[in-house]
Order: structure tokens, then sequence, then C-alpha cells
């Protein structure tokens, strides 16, 4: 008997479902006429006939438009009879006295359906097909009634009276608001407003002042603020949908539509016995929260989305996904011990099979319970809540009773979390952690290295998604394997003989080729969309591109390059595309980004960032979209300079709300760091390179990453101080940490940084093996570009030896200059001009009388990129060489011109302007 | 110390006053004071004449019907002793006769309309009251018509709204009298506004301080005891009562057990000091103890339902099925449809083995009252003695999140994790539990057991674990044995031998005998030979030899080469052979 009622909840009547039937009547009445009464061309007829069509498809989504939306709907699709249809609409519905009028009514319903046998319609007669859209709609609202018991449709009676009344209520205040003639009326009703305020205000005082604390009962005044509220949003959303009107005639019944669902977000607070919808309905709902919470990260409110769950929690008890969405939401807002204790009550109750789309429903075994995904849950927790040795342990338990219990889409996925997790943040004590389990896949690699293990597990997990048949998991696995590929150079994995040739290097086309393994996703998705999708979220796909006019002002604001993803906000709506899926295209696009950017080809990079950020901004995850901003930044300090960078580095920081360890923080401080190096406020750079080392979890082996650059950034600060000795110790000891956790990218630019030190320090000999080293190592990993600033660190050592070399270092110089002027960044191609200049000038054979435009244009080329660089030191180098030029060819105006440049230079060497207060 | 006569004359007004106002439990409550009060036998009066000491003397002037029979001598004493506030309103009006009689009748509706133009405070408060049942009514009611398929709906008592306003404008202009605040408070507690609602109930209780309904309203809204020491409750011997029920709740048991000894004193025979007192005691697992107190209790009161799930829980513990079957039939024969009677139920069928029916009865339970705390803790038990984890793990978490400071569920959720397979994930929630009750040696034991498994094999924080229970006075004395037995696999012999012996002293105490105790001994003799104290390890073997088995060999074989030694033998360790 319980079940029979719970299958009939599926399609619930609900007032507005009676409304969008009463429109139904008045579209196809059952008299026998061409034209009925109120429309006088077909054409209208039709529009109100679309109109419902979009209304009864709407019908599946959680919320439902209140009567006074409908209202103003109906204003637009009626044209000049809107009066009409919304004096018949709320007629009908004061004509529903007693719940005996509901049953007649709903027995006037069956009139309008056709026979489902009738063969004989007479042309001009207007009957709804009982297998169309409208005449299933108008089936399941009959059937639903009647299941009702006699309490049902007492509570759909009184549901209704409420319905109406809210209409009454604020249609009074629409009309006043909304006309402009009568301001001088809505004026006096505001002067109300703040005479009732001033009043409650008064007394809420008084009252205070009795008895100590603040009153429950007054918080009149926030209910008319509401109202206030509502209307001017009413007002902006009519605005909007004009426009909307007029843009698009054809589509005008459905943006309206969006208008009115988007509104009715913010008052949640509405009937609840009309809030309580199908499991489908809100299981869907409850996913598009949840993208929501992770596109807009932490800078979605984290409050407003907690008191719609505490509501949705209090309707529908049983309703367990509203903790995990809370366990998201808490995630996001980094509160750590309310997101665990949401978890673990999430998994208490749903055992884990509830709603977890990875798990086929089919073998689920409902006696065990599916526990594993709690733990692979809870190890995902602790890494991003940056405890990797606990989530570790968490993973290897969910690895061991995945195992256990033969669950290989769970094994797969936690196989890919700790991959994910080794490769991030590493781990401190390997073998303790390792070691300890008995799981053969993690007990093998106990004696190999975290780039090893990594590789193992991605292989494990890579196999087994692939025979699974996990689209979106070997997708993200290729993308991972191929981030591997790019950063950890590849060795043979288990001859570690003496025979086995050392050959490190890297390979780009493996790389290229795990990309577009990993982009083939959309491919097979769109082939196959229907088994992809997830329960619940066709239901509102309807609606959801309608919604966007709703969430873009929040997100787009601020960036003016998402102007054009309509386009593919349009595809999104044809082909519907889940998020989960183009958030993985994104990040194969940010991923070229990065290897573009380590392969040294810095237009390439930029291209791809920029496809991401315009493409797969409105689906990425807060985090992903950080990364795009900073790689943009990035750029934009290495060949705009650092006014533009900061100036974009403000609207970011606006945008990603900075928390603890943000990658935005992260970027501020290299390039506060950078600019305080470049403009010699040495002070300030080692303070920034000590925040940044602060940053990184004092354990061993975790965050390596971050600390090998601190420790990058404190060898070339002290070199910029001249402490060479000290600047070589460090960078010493840096490279024995790349070598001990087998970082070899990070070795090829330790070793070009010793022999910047060995060059600077005048000591050009020793420094001469380090650049080749560098060199060969950037050869073997295909780092162009560093081999290229490697190149000029060669030749700039070459020169050092003595005036003799410079025909050598020229030619060395002339070999890097395409790479150089076509990828580099400003700072390194300044050098190179700079160097070229000094070459020719300390060449014997080179005069300067007969070949000075040469020399001076490179010279005056350096010198203004230096200036957008703010670097004083090489700024004041070139123009000293510019003034030696000039001096030679006596032109004296230009001389003292360079020369009251070069002291303005050193001047601002020697005395380091505090940087700008708003930055630091 | 309050003089019991004094008590007795301010109980009997107050019953009268209560019920009066149809606030029948709280008038129950007192009445069952009333009779624990020690009877003086020298003014030992008649029953049906007590009742009329207690009445004021205005009221006896005015009074109607039933108080005018005997009039007492005692007008003077009773004014002068009885700081009972006057009543507002000297005769109930037929309307209030009417509306009352509606009231018991449960016809709540009509007996507000009846009350719609009463001004008395009395009316006011009798309509109110009736309004707010009234809606609590169509509440329960709702929620069953609007379950959906995702659980009840959490319908509200739309009643609230309207009494909250009228209650607060009352207030304001102060014609509004305890009973009302009382009103007033539990409106607010049921809208959420839990700060102000503890202030109208302090207001009510300080005003008329024999309303045990309002207190009881205001300890389930003390959650901690910072709150509890901030209320400013002035004076009264029923603040002990209630602080005797906060501190019980806030689990500070030997406080509350202070705080009954002394109402002990005026008030000797009160069942239900006697109950609390048991329930204390149960929670310092006094078995014993309280199996005593609640068949005295049941003497004196054989048809008591309330808190003999206690007492059934004490029959399970102590495996006593025949006390468990009566208990059960006498309350099926009581009342089968208290929450109570199905949890003894239950509990007798778990005794029994049948696990299935025990969970038919807890889930009875659960429908009678769907936060009843210890029925969901305990058909958890149930669920995992059924190997049915989900569902325990489901039943425990409803229990935790009715209130989580219920450790029990909490260490069943961890004992179910462990169970599957799950150890570490297992040990946040004995983390958890023994949060709430660090002294008790099984807590920790649970938790090292669990880091000692093989998938988790963390043996220092087993140590750790077991230390703790140990200075917990581990009863079962498992403790000892696995500390010492876990430093033995660490190799650590020192620890190993301190704690096999502190292990052999505890059993020699209670008079144990069995395989620890071999293994003890066995182990300690080695030792002390290894280490060349002859003599302590000669103790231990002759007292192996005592025993018969495999032992007694070892032993024997030990010795021969202690002797060896002794003489000056030097090689040919024979019990390094094997036997």
């Amino acid at each position: 008997m319980a079940g029979l009622t719970r299958t009939a909840g599926a399609f619930a009547v609900t007032p507005h479902k009676i409304s969008v039937c009463i429109l139904l009547q008045i579209y196809a009445p059952s008299a026998q006429m061409s034209l009925p009464f109120p429309f006088s061309s077909v054409s209208q007829h039709n529009r109100l006939g679309l109109y419902l069509l979009s209304l009864t498809k709407a019908c599946d989504d959680i919320y439902e438009p209140k009567l006074e939306e409908l209202i103003n709907q109906l204003r637009e699709v009626g044209e000049d009879m809107d009066a009409w249809l919304t004096d018949h609409l709320t007629n009908r519905f004061s004509s529903l006295s007693s719940p005996d009028d509901l049953l007649n009514f709903f027995s006037d319903m069956r009139g309008i359906l056709g026979s489902l046998d009738s063969g004989a319609v007479q042309d001009d007669q207007i009957i709804l097909d009982p297998n169309s859209n409208l005449g299933m709609f108008v089936r399941r609202c009959i059937l639903a009634f009647n299941l009702l018991s006699f309490e049902g449709v007492c509570h759909l009676f009184s549901s209704i009276e409420v319905y109406c009344k809210e209409a009454h209520a604020s249609s009074a205040q629409f009309e006043a608001s909304n006309s402009n003639l009568e301001s001088l009326t809505q004026y006096d009703q505001m002067d109300m407003e703040n005479y009732a305020l001033d009043k409650e205000t008064e007394e809420m005082e008084l009252s205070r002042n009795a008895s100590g604390s603040v009153p429950f009962h007054l918080h009149t005044p926030e209910a008319l603020f509401k109202a206030t509220e509502e209307q001017m949003k009413h007002a902006d959303l009519l605005v909007t949908r004009r426009e909307k009107s007029r843009a698009s005639k054809e589509k005008t019944e459905a943006t309206s539509f969006a208008c009115a669902s988007s509104s009715t977000f913010e008052d949640t607070l509405v009937d609840e016995s009309l809030f309580l919808r199908t499991n489908l309905q809100i299981q869907g709902f409850l996913m598009e929260q949840a993208d929501a919470i992770e596109i807009h990260g932490s800078s979605c409110s984290s409050s407003s989305i907690e008191s719609f769950l505490q509501q949705l929690q209090s309707l529908a008890p049983e309703l367990h996904r509203v903790h995990f969405l809370r366990y998201l939401n808490k995630l996001h807002s980094e509160d750590y011990f309310a997101a665990l204790d949401n978890l673990l009550r999430y998994f208490d109750y749903s055992a884990g099979t509830e709603g977890f789309d990875l798990v086929p429903p089919s073998t689920g075994c409902s006696m065990y319970g599916r526990y594993e995904i709690a733990l692979l849950c809870l190890g995902m927790m602790h890494f991003r809540f940056g405890h990797p040795n606990l989530a570790l342990e968490v993973l290897t338990e969910a690895v061991r009773v995945s195992q256990q219990l033969s669950n290989d889409t769970c094994l797969a996925y936690t196989l890919a979390a700790m991959s994910n997790l080794l490769s991030e943040m590493g781990i401190a004590s390997t073998t303790s952690v390792l070691g300890s389990s008995y799981s053969p896949v993690t007990s093998t690699a106990s004696s190999l290295s975290v780039q090893q293990r990594v590789y193992i597990l991605l292989k494990e997990s890579l196999r087994r998604a692939d025979s699974l048949k996990l689209r979106r998991l070997v997708a993200s696995n290729h993308l991972a394997m191929a981030k591997f590929e790019l950063m950890h150079v590849q060795r043979p994995l288990l001859s570690f003989g003496p025979k086995a040739s050392v050959r490190h290097k890297t390979c780009p086309v493996s790389v290229c080729k795990e990309i577009r393994l990993g982009a083939h996703l959309i491919s097979d998705f769109s082939s196959e969309s229907s088994t992809m999708t997830v329960d619940g979220s066709l239901s509102s796909v309807w609606l959801r591109d309608l919604q966007k006019p709703w969430g873009q002002p929040v997100f787009s604001q601020d960036s003016g390059s998402r102007k054009n993803s309509t386009f593919f906000q349009f595809c999104d709506h044809l082909v519907s595309i889940p998020g989960s899926v183009s958030q993985l295209i994104g990040a194969s696009y940010l991923l070229r980004a990065t290897s573009w950017e380590l392969y040294g080809s810095a237009p390439m990079a930029r291209m791809n960032t920029l496809v991401y950020a315009t493409l797969f901004g409105d689906s990425s995850s807060s985090s992903d979209a950080e990364l795009a901003y900073l790689k943009l930044i990035q750029h934009l300090a290495l060949y705009k300079g650092y006014k533009d960078a900061f100036a974009a580095l403000k609207i970011a920081e606006e945008k990603f709300v900075t928390v603890s360890k943000s990658k935005i923080l992260l970027l501020k401080l290299q390039l506060l760091h950078e600019h305080a190096l470049h403009r010699g406020n040495l002070k300030l750079a080692q303070r920034m390179c000590n925040e940044l080392g602060g940053l990184a979890s004092t354990a061993m082996g975790v965050d390596m990453e971050l600390k090998v650059e601190a420790s990058l950034r404190e060898a070339r600060t002290l070199l910029a101080a001249k402490q060479y000795s000290q600047a070589a110790n460090v960078a010493h000891s840096l490279f024995c940490t790349c070598h001990k956790y087998n970082m070899q990218i990070e070795k090829a630019s330790v070793l070009l940084l010793l022999a910047e030190i060995h060059k600077k320090s005048g000591n050009a000999v020793l420094g001469l093996p380090y650049a080749l080293a560098s060199i060969s190592f950037c050869q073997s990993f295909n780092l162009d570009l560093l081999k290229a600033s490697a190149t000029l660190t060669l030749a700039e050592l070459w020169l050092g030896l003595g005036s003799n070399h410079s025909k050598r270092a020229l030619d060395l110089l002339h070999g890097a200059f395409p790479m150089i002027l076509g990828h580099g960044g400003l700072e390194l191609r300044a050098r190179a001009y700079i160097f070229e200049a000094n070459c020719y000038l300390s060449d014997p054979s080179f005069s300067v009388s007969t070949d000075s435009e040469t020399v001076l244009d490179s010279l005056r080329q350096a010198s203004d990129e230096l200036q957008a660089l703010e670097y004083h030191e090489l700024a004041a180098e070139a123009l000293y060489l510019m003034a030696m030029v000039y001096d030679k060819l006596g032109q004296i105006e230009e001389r003292e011109e360079a020369s009251a440049m070069f002291k303005k230079h050193l001047i601002a060497l020697e005395n380091p302007l505090e940087m700008e207060p708003n930055i630091v | 110390m309050v003089s019991k006569e004094s008590c007795r004359i301010e109980i009997r007004a107050a019953i009268r006053q209560l019920s009066d106002r149809c606030l029948y439990s709280a008038a129950k409550w007192a009445g069952e004071q009333l009779v624990g009060i020690e009877q003086d036998p020298s003014n030992f009066t008649p029953s049906n004449t007590r009742f009329q000491r207690g009445s004021s003397s205005i009221r006896r002037r005015f009074s109607t019907s039933e108080s005018i029979s005997t009039p007492q001598p005692t007008v003077g004493f009773s004014q002068a002793a009885s700081p009972l506030p006057e009543e507002d309103e000297v005769i109930d009006g037929d309307l209030y006769l009417l509306a009352k009689s509606y009231f018991d009748c449960r016809e709540y509706r009509r007996a507000s309309h009846v009350l719609r133009d009463q001004m008395s405070k009395k009316s006011i408060f009798l309509r109110c009251y009736a309004l707010y049942l009234a809606g609590e009514k169509r509440k329960e009611e709702e929620m069953i018509e609007l379950e959906g398929p995702l659980g009840k709906s959490d319908a509200i008592n739309r009643e609230l709204v309207s009494l909250e306003r009228e209650l607060s404008a009352l207030k304001r202009t102060g014609a509004i009298d305890s009973f009302g605040l009382y009103l007033y408070g539990v409106v607010l507690k049921e809208k959420g506004n839990e700060t102000l609602a503890r202030a109208t109930l302090v207001e009510s209780v300080n005003s008329y301080p024999w309303n045990w309904s309002a207190w009881t309203e205001l300890q389930s809204l003390c959650t901690s005891i910072e709150i509890l020491n901030g209320l400013n409750l002035s004076n009264h011997w029923m603040k002990d009562f209630f602080l005797g029920n906060a501190y019980q709740e806030l689990r500070m048991h030997t406080e509350s057990l202070a705080k009954y000894d002394y109402l002990q004193g005026i008030f000797s025979f009160s069942n239900y000091i006697q109950a609390q007192t048991a329930k204390a005691q149960y929670s310092l697992r006094e078995f014993d103890q309280v199996e005593i107190m609640f068949e005295e209790l049941l003497r004196n009161d054989p048809y008591r339902v309330e808190d003999m799930d206690l007492y059934s829980n004490v029959l399970y513990a102590k495996e006593a099925c025949a006390a468990l079957s009566y208990l059960a039939h006498k309350v099926f024969l009581t009342d089968k449809y208290r929450p109570e009677s199905c949890c003894i139920i239950g509990n007798y069928y778990s005794l029994k083995g049948q696990h299935e029916k025990a969970v038919m009865y807890f889930r009875r339970a659960l429908k009678l009252n769907k936060k009843y705390l210890s029925a969901w803790t305990l058909m958890g038990h149930e669920y995992v003695e059924m190997k049915n984890t989900p569902a325990a793990i489901d039943a425990y978490r409803r229990a935790v999140d009715i209130n989580p400071c219920d450790y029990r569920a909490w260490y069943g959720l961890g004992q179910a994790y462990e169970m599957m397979g799950m150890p570490f994930y297992a040990l946040h929630y004995f983390r958890k539990s023994i949060f709430f009750l660090p002294n008790d040696s099984r807590l920790w034991i649970a938790m090292a057991k669990c880091y000692q498994t093989e998938q988790l094999y963390m043996l220092e924080e087993a140590i750790k674990c077991y230390k703790r229970a140990v200075s917990c006075t581990d009863t079962e004395g498992i403790a000892l044995n696995q500390l010492a037995k876990l430093h033995q696999k660490l190799g650590r012999n020192e620890e190993a031998a301190f704690y096999f012996e502190k292990d052999l002293e505890r059993m020699d105490a209670e008079g144990l005998e069995g395989p620890n105790m071999f293994e003890a001994l066995v182990f300690l003799a080695t030792h002390f030979k290894t280490h060349k104290k002859f003599e302590e390890a000669e103790v231990y073997c002759t007292r192996l030899l005592d025993y018969s088995g495999p032992e007694k060999e070892k032993a024997k074989s030990l010795l021969r080469g202690i002797r060896m030694a002794q003489t000056g033998f030097p090689s040919m360790d024979m019990e390094h052979f094997p036997l």
C-alpha cells in the first residue's frame, strides 16, 4: 500500500499544474470551433500552444513559478488578450471554493482529451491527442488527482488558497512599483515603509532594554526589505526579458520562463507542501547545485546554500544526498570538521549506494553497502585539506576494501586518486605507509621512488578503467599520464642492473598522444550520449541553459574574455554535455598550455589557455579557472611587464577569494619576488622568498615542487646580493635535493643557475661545464626555451674568457636567437640584445664608427624592454653601452641623454623604493 | 533544610493549581513527590482533609463546590508557610468549567473556542494551551498525511505563529502569569528561538517553581554546563530536582547523585528520586545496586512503566532471562503500546538470541517515539548480531544524530566499520566515543584492538590505548595481558615482564586461572632465567608445576636448565632443544 502511494508521488498535482490545466482548457476547449473564443488569429493560438508546451516540459523542474510569475509571462505571450487570459485564470481559481469543485474541475478536464480510438475527428475541432505531450500531461494530472486520498485533496485545496493569496498580496505592490505614472504613490509607500521601520526599531530598542535580548518576533523589517528587494528584482528581470524578446522573437517563451525560474532560487521559502518534488527531480537539482558549488568555489556564499539545505533536509529527512552536498559546501568553505562530519554522516546513512553514478546499479550488492566509496571520498577530502599521509592511509584502506569486495570500479578510481595524491603532494615517509599494506598493487611498489609508483598506479587505474569502460576516468587518466610524461623522466622500470643504459629523456610525442587520447572522450560521448547521463539531470536539462542568464552575471562580470561564450552554451543545450565531460576537455587544454610552456612555446601556451578560458570557463571548477588565470598573468608579467600583470592580478584576486594555500597567493608572491629582484629591492625579495617557502608543508618529501622553487628563488636573491659562495651553496644543495627526489627537469634549471652564479662571480671556466650540462639536460628533455637561455649563458661565459672568444660567442648567440626572439620573455630578449652589442664592441675587428647602427639598434631595443620590466641593473648596463657608443661617435647630445637615463636607473637601483603598499 | 511540612503544603496547593490548568503531567509528578515525603505520624490526617490544608483562605471563602466540607483550624499556619501566589480569579467561570471538561475529553479546539472572550489570566492560558495542543495533534496527523517518498515531511504546528504573537503581546503588557510564560517558552522553543525560550522559562519557574513541566523544558534547553551555570535561578527546593536531572543529562553523575542524596532527606519515599538515582548508578555501571533499587521500586509501584527499560538493560547485562521475561510480561499487561514496553520485550528476545523478533519490537518502539534514543542504539546492536552492517550503521547514526553525546552509538559505529574490514575508518568513531566517555576501559580496549588489526598494525598506538585502559581500571583484565604480549612482540622483554607480573598479580587477586596465567608464568620463568635471576625463575617454575599439561613439562625442563646453570654446567641449554 505504501508502495502504491510512493510511485504515485512521482507526479503530484500542484496549484501550478492546475493553472497549466486551466490554460490548456482555454487552448483546447471541448467546444467545436476552428478558433476558440479569445484568439484573434491562428498564430496567436499557436503561440499559446508553444508556451504551454514549454510549460509542461518544465513541470519536471524542481521549482514551479508562482501565480504572479505565470501571469507576468502570460502578459508577454498573450499580447492583446493578456487581460482576458489572466482574468480567466484568476476567476477560475476563485471559483474553486470547495474540494468538490476540484473534483468537478478534473472531470471536466477529461473532456478536452480526444478518445484514444477516435478515427472520426472533424477538421475544425481542436482536440488534444491523448498521446501528445500536452495530452500526456493532462492525463498524468488527472491520474495523479484520482489517486489522491481525501486528505490529499484537502491539502491541495489549501495550497491553492496560499498560491492565490500570494499572488494577490504581491500583485498590488507589483503594479505600484512598475508603472512609472504612479511614482508618487510609490514614493508614499516607501515613506510608509520607512515609518514602519522606524517604529519597529524603536520598539525593538524598547524591548531590548526590557528583556536584555533581541526579541524574536520582530522580524517584520526584514520582510519589508525583502519585499522591496523583490520588486527591484522583478523590475530588472522585466528589462532583461524585454531585451531578449526583441532579440529573438521565437524564443520568447522559453527565455521568459527562465527568468521566472531563476528568481525562485532566492526565495526558496515557498509553501512546503508545494516544494516537495519527486526523488528524481531533487536528485537532479542537487547535482546542479553540486556543480555550482564546484564552479564558484569559495566565492559562492556558503551560508545561503547551507540554509537552503537545512530547509530541504527538514522537508525530506530521508534524502541523504543533502548531507553530501553540505559536505561539498563545507569543503569549499574550508571547514574541516563540518566537512568530515557531513561526509561520514552521508555514508552512514546511504551506505554509498545512493546516487553515485560510478556504481552500476546491477552490480550493487545491497547487503554489504558500498563503504569503500566512503573511504575514497574521505581520502580525497584529506588530500584537499592537505593531509597527505592521512589521505594515503585512507586510500590504502579503500584499495584493500574494494579488492575484498571486488569493486573494480572503485578500485580504478582509488588508484587514480592515489596517483594524483602522490604526484601533486608527494608523501613523507614512503616506506612506512605503503609498506604496511599488503595489497599487491602498492606493495610491489614499496621499493620504488614516488614517481615510479605514480606511474604504476596510473597504469593500473587506466587498465581497469579501460576494461570497465569508465570513459571519464580513462580520459582523466590519460591526462594524468600526459602530465606524468611531461614532468618526469622515463626510465626502464624494473631493469636497474648496470647493463641497462640509463638514458634520461622525455618524449613529447607520447605526451601529445596521451592528451589526444584524453580528448577522445568528447567524441565518445557525443556518439552515445544516453548512457552517460546521470539520474535526474536530464529532467532539468531542458531549462539548464535557460537558467544561464541568472548564473552569467555573477560569473562573467569581471572577465571580458568570456563574452563570446554564448556559442558554446548553445551547443551545450543541443548536445547537453555534462559538466564533468567538458571539464575534462577543458583540463586537456590547460595541460596543453602547460606542456607548451615547458617546451618553450609561449604563443602556443597562451593560445591554449585562452581557448580554455573562453570555452570552458563556465563549466570549469574554480581551481582550474584559477590555474588559467595564473597562466595568463604569468604570461603578462613575462611579456608585457609588471604593471599589466599586477593589474590583472588584482582582478583575479577579487574573483578568487584568497584562501590559505591558493595558487593566486603563490603567483602573487612570485610576481612580487621577481619585481623586487629586478628593482634591486633585495630585502623585499628575501621576504617574499621566505614567505613562499613558508607555504610548503614542513613534512619531508611533501610539496617538493614548492620547496624547490623557494630555494631556487633564494639562490637567485643571494646572487643578486652578490653573495656568490652562499648562492652556490644553496644551489648545490638544491641540486642534491632534486636528484634525491628524482626531479630531472628542475635539475636543468638549477644547473643553469649554477653557471649563472659562476659567470657573475667572474669564474667563467668553472661556469662552462655547468652551462654545458644544463644544455644537454635541456636537449634530452626537450626544453627548448631553457636551452636557448642556457646557450646565451654559455656564450656569455665564453666572452668572459676573453675578447678573443667573441666570435665563437656571437655564433652561439645567433644560433639561439630565433628561439629567444620568438618565444623569450622581455628579460631574456634584452639580455640577448645587450650581449650581442657587447660581443660586437669587444670584437677588435668591429669598428663602431662604420657600423654603429647594428649596436645601437639592439641597445635601444634592450633598454626599451627593460624599462617596461623595471630591471634597473640591466637597463643601466644597456644605457651605459649606448652612452659609450655615442661618445665614440661624437654625438654629445644623445650621449648626455643616455647617461642621464643611466644615472636615473643607477639611483633607482641604489635606493630601492618601497613597493606600492596596496600590492604588498 | 526546608521543612517537610512546608513542602507538603506547597505541593498540595500546587497540585490543585496545576490540574486546574490541565497541566496533568506536572500535577502527576508533584503528586508523586507529595506522597514521597515522609509522613509525620503525629499529625497524620486522613487523606480527604489533607487536601484542604493547602487551599488559601480566600479561596475557601469563595469556594463553590468541592472544598467546603471540612473547615480546618490551620488557617494562620497555612498562610504563613505557603508562599504561593494568590489566584487572580476566585471563581472559575462557568465557561471555564465547560472548557475544562472539553479539554479533559481532548476536544481542544472546542475548549479554546469556549474561552474565546474570557480575559482572565487563567482562561487565557487554558485557551492558548488548548490551541497549542490542537495544533500538535493536527501536526501529528499531517506528518502521516504528507509522508513523501523521501520520508516524513516536517509538518509544523500551525498555531505556533498566532500563539507566539499573542503571548508576546501579553508578555509585553505584563498580562501574563507564570503558566502563560511556560507556554510561551514552549512555543519559542518549538520555533527555534532557544535563548529567548530559556529566558522565558527561567522567568516562569522563578515566579512559580512547582511546575515540573517547565523545569523539564528548561532542562532540555541546557545542552552544556556553561548554559546551565549561566541560568539565573532563584533558590527553591524544586531547583535541586532540576539540577539533579540536568546534571544527569550532562553526564555529571556524581554531582547528580549528590543532589538526589540531599533531596532524599525530605522526599525519602519518592519513587522518582529512587528511579533517578538508579539511572545515575546505571551510568556508573553499578548493576547490582541498580537491580536492587529497581526491585524495590517495582514492589512499591508495580504498574510503573517509566524507566523500566533501564531495568531491563540491567537484567540483560546480568543475563537474567527469567527476571527479564517476568518484567516483560508485566509491562506488556500494563500497557503494551508504550515505547518502554516494546523496548523491554526487544531486550528479552535479544537475550534469547531471536534477533529478528527483537528488531521488530525495537521498530515498534521507534514507531511510537521516533526520537527514542536507546531503541535506535539497541536496534543497531541487533543488526550487528544479524550481520546486517549497513542497517546497523544506519540505526546507530540515527541515534547519534538525535543525541551526539551517545557514546554507545559511536562505539557501535566503530565496531560495525571494523567488522567490515575498515579499521582506519572505524578509528574516527572510536575516537568520538572515547571523547564522550574517556574513563571507560572497554572503549580504549576496542580502539587498541582496532590499531592492532593486521591491516593497520600500528602497535605503538595500540600500546598507548591499552595503557589508558589500564589507568581506567580495566575490570576484564584484557589490557594488561595485551600490553605484555605487545611488548613481547616488539622485543621489549623488560616491559613485557613488568606487565606480565602485573597481570599475574591481578589474576591472583581475583583468583583466576587459565591460559593467560600459563602464558605469563612461562614467559616470566624464561625471562628471569635468561637474565640469570634464578630465584625468581624458580618461583614461577614451581608455580607452573601445580598445573598439568604441556606447561608442566616445559616447567620441568626449565627447572632442569636452571639447576644446571646454577651448578656451573656451562653448556647444553636443554630447553633450547625442541621437546
